[in-house]
């Protein structure tokens, strides 16, 4: 046990410090689910790049490009959906801060249904725009539209599928260290969707509509 | 060590996590719908309607890592808000020098529409056309 590790983490606050408990586990897997995050990011970026440098009418090909692919009045549909979610998460996390066990399944079983709200009219529109043609293989600006929606649809529903999970593990086993890091991590992973999500409709949705 | 796993949800990472997010909700909404605002009633010139709503994307951003991810500089966060701190030059250097790279690749190769080439790139772009394989 390293006593230069129990001096930074703010020893006096916490009683699982003060009990000798050098290793606190709950502090070192958040940091570490937050660098991946951050990796996770770097992924966005590069899609990003992508959709930025393709994102001119030539590359289109003579397809629908701009303002007939992207739809911000969908997109603004589907912000209030996530945000609607993450909010029903936050909810779940206030709950988890007096251990409360029902309020945490409530907030959390909230979130995933307004998740699914969300995804069903993510799969409506990638529907619609299939419908009219605007299929990913038509141009290469397509292409990186579509990786991008597609990427961000991936992350709801591994979300969705993990909160699925952590109902159950909270449901049998309770609010035990390992249940609430990986409550702390699902916050973390779902919070950052949000973050995510205001570049997707800022860079995806509304600057594709004004080009 | 059994208090340990009694009461996890006493650690620090679960108490500073205990408010802020109707805040959070509200502001997201208000920013994102100002932003949708901006482009449908085509208020501002698509210069500035992109650096408004870039603009209001970054506070978005700024609020919801303050609020929802409970970003700061105590003892317990500070890691967390240096490693994003750390990231944002990767951003920016990763976007901002390949749309440079691929502005200066489009103007030589002819790709560009005459009408977005800016006058002193015209040489540049003669050059390129009569380099350019076909």
């Amino acid at each position: 046990m390293s006593t230069a590790t129990n001096g930074t983490l703010d020893a006096k606050r916490s009683p699982m410090w003060s009990a000798g408990y050098g290793h606190d586990a709950i502090s070192t897997r958040t940091l570490g689910f937050w660098l991946y995050m951050l990796s996770d990011a770097m992924m966005f970026t590069a899609l990003f790049v992508a959709y930025t440098v393709l994102g001119h009418a030539f590359n289109a090909a003579g397809g629908p490009w701009g303002a007939t692919v992207a739809h911000p009045g969908v997109a603004f549909e589907e912000t209030v959906w996530l945000f609607s979610s993450v909010l029903a998460y936050g909810l779940a996390m206030i709950a988890l801060t007096k251990g409360h066990r029902g309020g945490v399944m409530l907030g959390i079983t909230a979130a995933l249904l307004i998740a699914l709200g969300f995804l069903s009219v993510d799969i409506h529109e990638i529907l619609h725009l299939f419908r009219m043609g605007a299929t990913p293989e038509r141009s290469g600006y397509l292409s990186a539209f579509f990786t991008l929606v597609f990427y961000h649809g991936l992350h709801v529903v591994a979300g969705i599928a993990w909160m699925l999970v952590m109902l159950i593990q909270v449901a049998f086993t309770g609010l035990t260290e390992k249940v609430v890091y990986r409550l702390l991590n699902l916050r973390l992973f779902w919070h950052f969707q949000a973050v995510m999500w205001v570049f997707m409709f800022t860079f995806l949705y509304l600057r594709g509509a004004i080009v | 060590m059994t208090h340990t796993t009694d009461n996890a949800w006493q650690h620090p990472e679960v108490q500073l996590a205990s408010g802020g997010y109707v805040v959070a909700y509200v502001a997201g909404l208000v920013l994102m719908g100002l932003s949708l605002w901006i482009v449908r009633g085509h208020v501002l010139a698509p210069m500035e309607t992109g650096i408004a709503i870039s603009a209001l994307a970054g506070l978005a951003a700024l609020i919801q890592c303050v609020l929802l991810l409970h970003l700061n500089i105590s003892e317990t966060q500070i890691w967390h808000t240096v490693a994003l701190i750390l990231f944002i030059p990767l951003f920016i250097l990763a976007i901002g020098l390949s749309s440079w790279m691929f502005h200066g690749l489009y103007r030589r190769t002819m790709l560009m529409p005459a009408a977005h080439v800016s006058a002193p790139a015209t040489g540049a772009q003669a050059a390129g056309a009569m380099k350019a394989p076909g």
